[in-house]
């Protein structure tokens, strides 16, 4: 197999953008294009979740090459729930390293803030199971709220640990000016205070909202290509290493022992042997912390700590910027935002950034390998990346 | 007529699945008229739970009490909860009722209760 490198990259601002869900995948891959010098790509793939449901666009990718003047480059829009962008990714690399295409352009696009807050709620709820989840209410905070109780009950994690995890990304996430949220909060705003009861209630108890990500409208760009394409454009070598995927039961209920995450694990097991890696060779990861809860059980699951020992690391300050293995230096889902079907491809953004020592004041130094973990449904559906600087 | 909710076993093992999968999980068994229909029971223990406080759409209440429940042959379930005060590990029994009413159906589903 060929080995695949990042040749471009762009992103919109996670928020509510008011422009056409098309424009949103075009900016970024725009952005892309300027950014390698290239003009023409083989390959069009668009991480897509909602088109069809909240913006009334289906064939999403076959509009995005066509607004972008690209075509007669193939292009297909990828659904995989919030791992959508990530499994993109997985596609665009498959297309380079199989020898059919040299140049393709990975975008992932999300317009939810279309859809008022109720049917955003309820479009993402149904990734759930239709009989045996969807119909009783269960959305995907519920999961969450189910999970963080058990987390709670059986590791010892706090209220405190999930505000943490809040304040870290919140604080990474004010020196990334495509970010959603730019709110400096801090524990006694969201925990302490009198007032902390009216500025975070509870979404899905024990999570609040300052847990949850928000909900958001974005685009982001990978150009992946060659070593021969790389030699002629001059950028730095950032090569898309390793990729692992792993599934679970549909239903969280149906798990064993529902605080384990099977299918991160697996994913990041064969991500990491691929990349012939070890988790303490990472030197900055994104992990997919939709919920506050997760960015901790991810941390664990895909070995950087022992499993229960996530939240212990965290209050060391570990995974801090300057920290041992800094985690989520864009803000993460949590702050930075969460178009879901383009999140797999932001949280690929940042890493290239950070590979490139393009990040700016968040940058983690001396960053040589990099990880992504896009976690669809509840843990159904996961892709993890690892990205080496060459 | 007690309403029931049915769980799939598989007539060559004999492993249950709540829901329905075409294949069993256990052994294999992929002729899918294989499987008989059993109910599942309606006593269990509470596994864990939450309280949600932002609904999907069909709903006409404030909150929502949602859970996950052990029954007693070792399944489990999700399912709606009507308890004050739910602790991790208590006994709790459940009822077939609507959990959901939409523009064009009912739906049935486990709610339980305090046993």
């Amino acid at each position: 197999m060929r080995e695949v490198y990042v040749a471009g990259i762009g992103i919109t601002s996670f928020s509510r953008l008011e422009y056409p869900l098309v424009e949103i995948a075009a900016y970024p891959g725009l952005m892309a294009l300027r950014d390698s010098g290239l003009k023409k790509v083989d390959h069009l793939y668009v991480a897509n979740m909602g088109g069809g449901r909240i913006n009334g666009q289906t064939g999403l990718a076959s509009a995005v090459v066509d607004h972008m003047s690209l075509t007669p480059a193939g292009a297909e829009t990828i659904e995989n729930g919030p791992a959508s962008g990530a499994s993109a990714i997985k596609q665009g690399y498959m297309a380079i390293a199989s020898g059919m295409h040299d140049v393709v352009m990975v975008i992932g696009a999300e317009r939810m803030r279309e859809a008022n807050p109720l049917e955003a709620t309820d479009f993402v709820a149904t990734l759930t199971h239709p009989q045996a989840e969807y119909i009783y209410g269960v959305t995907l905070p519920a999961l969450a709220g189910m999970f963080t109780r058990l987390y709670m009950e059986k590791y010892g994690v706090t209220a405190r640990h999930l505000a943490m995890v809040a304040v870290k990304n919140h604080k990474n996430a004010m020196d990334n000016f495509f970010a959603h949220l730019h709110e400096d909060i801090t524990i006694e705003g969201i925990l302490d205070s009198p007032e902390a009861s009216t500025n975070n209630p509870y979404v899905a108890d024990p999570l609040r909202f300052y847990d949850v990500c928000p909900v958001s409208d974005g685009g982001a760009c990978l150009i992946l290509a060659t070593a021969e394409v790389m030699k002629k454009i001059n950028k730095p070598m950032i090569r898309l290493a390793g990729i692992g995927q792993a599934t679970d039961t549909h239903c969280v209920h149906e798990r064993k022992d529902p605080t384990e995450l099977l299918a991160v694990r697996e994913a990041a097991r064969q991500s990491f042997k691929m990349a012939g890696v070890k988790p303490s060779d990472v030197s900055v990861a994104e992990l997919h912390d939709a919920f506050t809860i997760l960015e901790i059980a991810e941390s664990e699951e895909v070995g950087f700590f022992k499993k229960g020992e996530g939240h212990l690391a965290l209050e060391r300050g570990e995974t801090q910027i300057g920290g041992k293995i800094p985690i989520n230096p864009s803000g993460g889902l949590k702050a930075k935002g969460h178009p879901v079907g383009a999140t797999g491809v932001g949280q690929a953004h940042e890493i290239v950034l950070q590979l490139r020592g393009e990040a700016g004041k968040r940058q983690v130094k001396n960053a040589k390998v990099g990880f992504t973990c896009n976690f669809g449904g509840f843990g159904n559906n996961v892709v993890c990346l690892t990205f080496i600087k060459e | 007529m007690e309403l029931n909710i049915y769980a799939y076993k598989c007539k060559r093992c004999g492993e249950l699945h709540y829901p329905y999968k075409t294949i069993c999980k256990k052994c294999g068994e992929n002729d899918h008229n294989e499987f008989d229909i059993v109910p599942l029971p309606k006593k269990g223990k509470l596994l864990t739970f939450t309280t949600l406080y932002t609904l999907p759409s069909d709903y006409e209440v404030v909150t929502l009490a949602l859970g996950i429940v052990e029954l007693e042959d070792g399944n489990r379930i999700t399912g709606q909860l009507d308890i004050k005060n739910p602790k991790i590990g208590m006994k709790v029994n459940g009822k077939v009722e609507v959990v959901r009413k939409d523009l064009y159906k009912k739906h049935l589903g486990m709610i339980f209760y305090k046993a």
